[in-house]
């Protein structure tokens, strides 16, 4: 898989090549839109992350070339700027996502992959760990072929985390995750401790091979066998 | 005080101490005279009759009349020499005819004779009541006060009305200015000098005001776009150490969980300040119908959820339902700040209640103190107690969005509970 990540930003666009490199894509950069044009010309690319403000040109204007090429990559727009007008405009010259700075590196990777798959499988989704598959579309999951009955809560948090495997997540990135925007002044994490414990126990008594498992003192991290 | 009334004050205390004076300087003179022409009369009939008693003539028969009635009288040379030759006094004099005492002008003389003896003449003639004139002229004068004093303010308010039409008109202007929003623009045609420079230093004012907070919302929006890559770079640099499989220890894992919190705040504060910008540059012009009982039902039981360990109830009373045109994620940040408020501040084990009619909601919670103050609550950074991890900026994006729509919020406390009611405009 070939990711381009277009960012001006050198600091950033090093931590993405490197956090993406040890997932096990090839990643090519460029920091502007002169040099990302030419990489776009020349070669193909499974996966575009794309900065829209760049210093010598909008990496809208990209999206307008890519979609003149008849370029099928997935492009990912992220922005500084979280604004509905760039998404939108974003979103209709054929961006497939849209992501705010600042982000979670595993927010990055689990948008990256949803791309990848939509791409890849025609709209068909279904994220797989272990002996545990489930389907977004429909929130449906099957342990080894046999289905899972989740309480809502559940299920989004076992979603969260199929979607960033290997990533530790803190306990309040995955409250803001599952929970929302609300949980700023939260200083309990007794709420999260429940379901978790409810999923944690669920899981195993279906016989799952994937564990999610605590980090202590800062939350949590889905192990695969 | 209106204008007008402290010119008629004024315009009052001024006529009332002229009229006053006029009165009393008018009263002196008329008596005076009218005094001066009787004196002299009366002096001319007192040489008459001295000359003929000098001349040893026939007198005039005495009488009492008060026309023309005159005493004659001997006196000792001490009496007329203790005295002055000519006396004029005002005396009530008995009338015997009418058997009633009249006011009269009265001349004593006193001269001698060619065998040395000493003469006193007494000579009268009615004159008027000084009462009636007292009287008269202070009804004249009454009359002519009120009237100069309704002339006076009918003038004061028909010139007023006219002259100051340019300054009630400034007035009105200034009056709806709201900063920020679409002003009409001032319109007043005057010639007065005062006037026009008074209009032009309004608009330099509001021109004024206008840029700097426009500059200010500027800048608020780029310095919080500014801040939103390195804020990445530093959240993303954690996570890398953190997803290192190297692995850390338990304690620097924990060290930076407590720097990534931070960090978080960080990133609402920011979030929060890009929200308002937003909501003032005008940015979420799209709306459609929003339901606002589904989204306080859904924001009462995620926060209750989450702040479970808080024990607090979540009431809800839906009258009716409440659909209004509105930016949906708008309407969300106005529904979840207020629900949020009352489970962050509201007393543990309390209540938060929400009653939705069909013109407004209102969202309560049991309070853990007393009033707020509800000068500066909707204040950016305000806070009456500090709270971990609070921004400061909820009830100020509250504040945003109500303006933003027109909707009338207000803050009370009743009951021992705070109280946040929104109106919407029919």
């Amino acid at each position: 898989m070939k990711i381009l990540i277009v960012e001006d930003e050198p600091s950033l666009r090093e931590i993405m090549v490197r956090t993406l490199t040890r997932e096990q894509y090839v990643v090519e950069q460029a920091a502007d839109y002169a040099s990302a044009s030419d990489k776009i010309a020349a070669y193909d690319y499974d996966c575009i992350l794309l900065d829209i403000m760049l210093p010598d040109g909008s990496g809208l204007r990209l999206l307008e070339e890519l979609k003149k090429r008849r370029n099928r990559a997935g492009v990912i727009i992220i922005s500084a700027r979280d604004s509905l007008d760039d998404k939108i405009e974003g979103l209709e010259l054929g961006a497939d996502d849209y992501l705010p700075k600042p982000f979670h590196l595993a927010e990055l990777s689990a948008r990256i992959r949803s791309v990848l798959r939509r791409h890849q499988r025609d709209g068909y989704e279904c994220l797989e760990a272990g002996n545990v598959r489930l389907w977004p579309d429909s929130r449906r999951v099957e342990v080894d072929g046999r289905p899972l009955d989740l309480l809502r809560k559940e299920y989004d948090i076992l979603h969260y985390f199929m979607a960033r495997p290997n990533h530790t997540v803190d306990k309040a990135a995955l409250a803001e995750g599952v929970w929302g925007d609300h949980i700023d002044q939260v200083d309990n994490f007794d709420f999260v401790y429940a379901q978790m414990k409810n999923l944690r126990r669920k899981l195993h008594d279906a016989g799952a091979d994937i564990e999610i498992r605590a980090v202590y003192g800062f939350g949590y991290k889905l192990i695969r066998p | 005080m209106k204008l007008v009334y402290r010119i008629l004050l004024h315009l009052t205390w001024v006529l009332t101490l002229l009229l006053a004076g006029w009165a009393a300087l008018f009263y002196f003179t008329l008596i005076d005279e009218v005094n001066d022409e009787v004196d002299h009369a009366l002096e001319a009939r007192a040489e008459v009759i001295v000359k003929r008693v000098l001349a040893g003539r026939e007198l005039p028969e005495a009488s009492a009349d008060g026309n023309t009635g005159y005493f004659l009288h001997e006196v000792s040379s001490e009496y007329a020499r203790g005295r002055a030759r000519e006396r004029y006094t005002d005396e009530e004099i008995y009338i015997p005819e009418r058997d009633d005492e009249e006011p009269a002008r009265v001349l004593r003389q006193t001269f001698r004779d060619a065998d040395n003896r000493w003469y006193e003449l007494t000579v009268m003639t009615p004159s008027f009541e000084k009462e009636d004139l007292l009287e008269a002229i202070f009804y004249g004068i009454l009359y002519l006060y009120l009237f100069l004093l309704l002339t006076v303010l009918l003038v004061t308010v028909v010139v007023l009305n006219r002259t100051m039409r340019p300054l009630y008109a400034l007035l009105r202007w200034l009056d709806e200015y709201r900063i920020g929003t679409s002003n009409a623009p001032l319109e007043v045609e005057t010639s007065v000098t005062e006037f026009r420079r008074l209009n032009e230093a309004a608009k330099r004012y509001a021109a004024r005001a206008e840029s700097s907070f426009e500059r200010q919302k500027q800048f608020i929006g780029n310095a919080s776009h500014e801040m939103q890559t390195p804020l990445a770079v530093c959240r993303n640099r954690l996570e890398m150490l953190v997803d290192d499989p190297q692995g850390l220890s338990e304690e620097q894992l924990g060290e930076i969980a407590k720097v990534q919190h931070t960090l978080d705040y960080l990133v609402r504060l920011n979030r929060s300040l890009l929200l308002l910008s937003k909501i003032d540059n005008g940015q979420f012009p799209e709306t459609e119908e929003v339901d606002l009982g589904t989204l306080f039902r859904r924001s009462g039981e995620d926060l209750g959820e989450i702040y479970a360990y808080r024990e607090m109830r979540f009431v809800m009373e839906e009258q009716a339902p409440l659909r209004v045109q509105m930016n949906p994620s708008l309407a969300g940040s106005l529904v979840a700040n207020l629900v949020k408020n009352a489970f962050v501040h509201g007393a543990r084990g309390g209540e938060v209640s929400v009653r939705i009619s069909p013109r407004g909601f209102e969202v309560a919670n049991t309070a853990a103190e007393g009033p707020l103050d509800a000068a500066h609550i909707f204040d950016r950074f305000y806070q009456g107690s500090r709270k971990k991890g609070s921004t400061g900026l909820g009830l100020a994006i509250v504040d945003a969005v109500c303006r933003l729509y027109d909707l009338q919020i207000v803050y009370a406390f009743r009951d021992g509970r705070h109280t946040f009611t929104v109106n919407f405009p029919k």
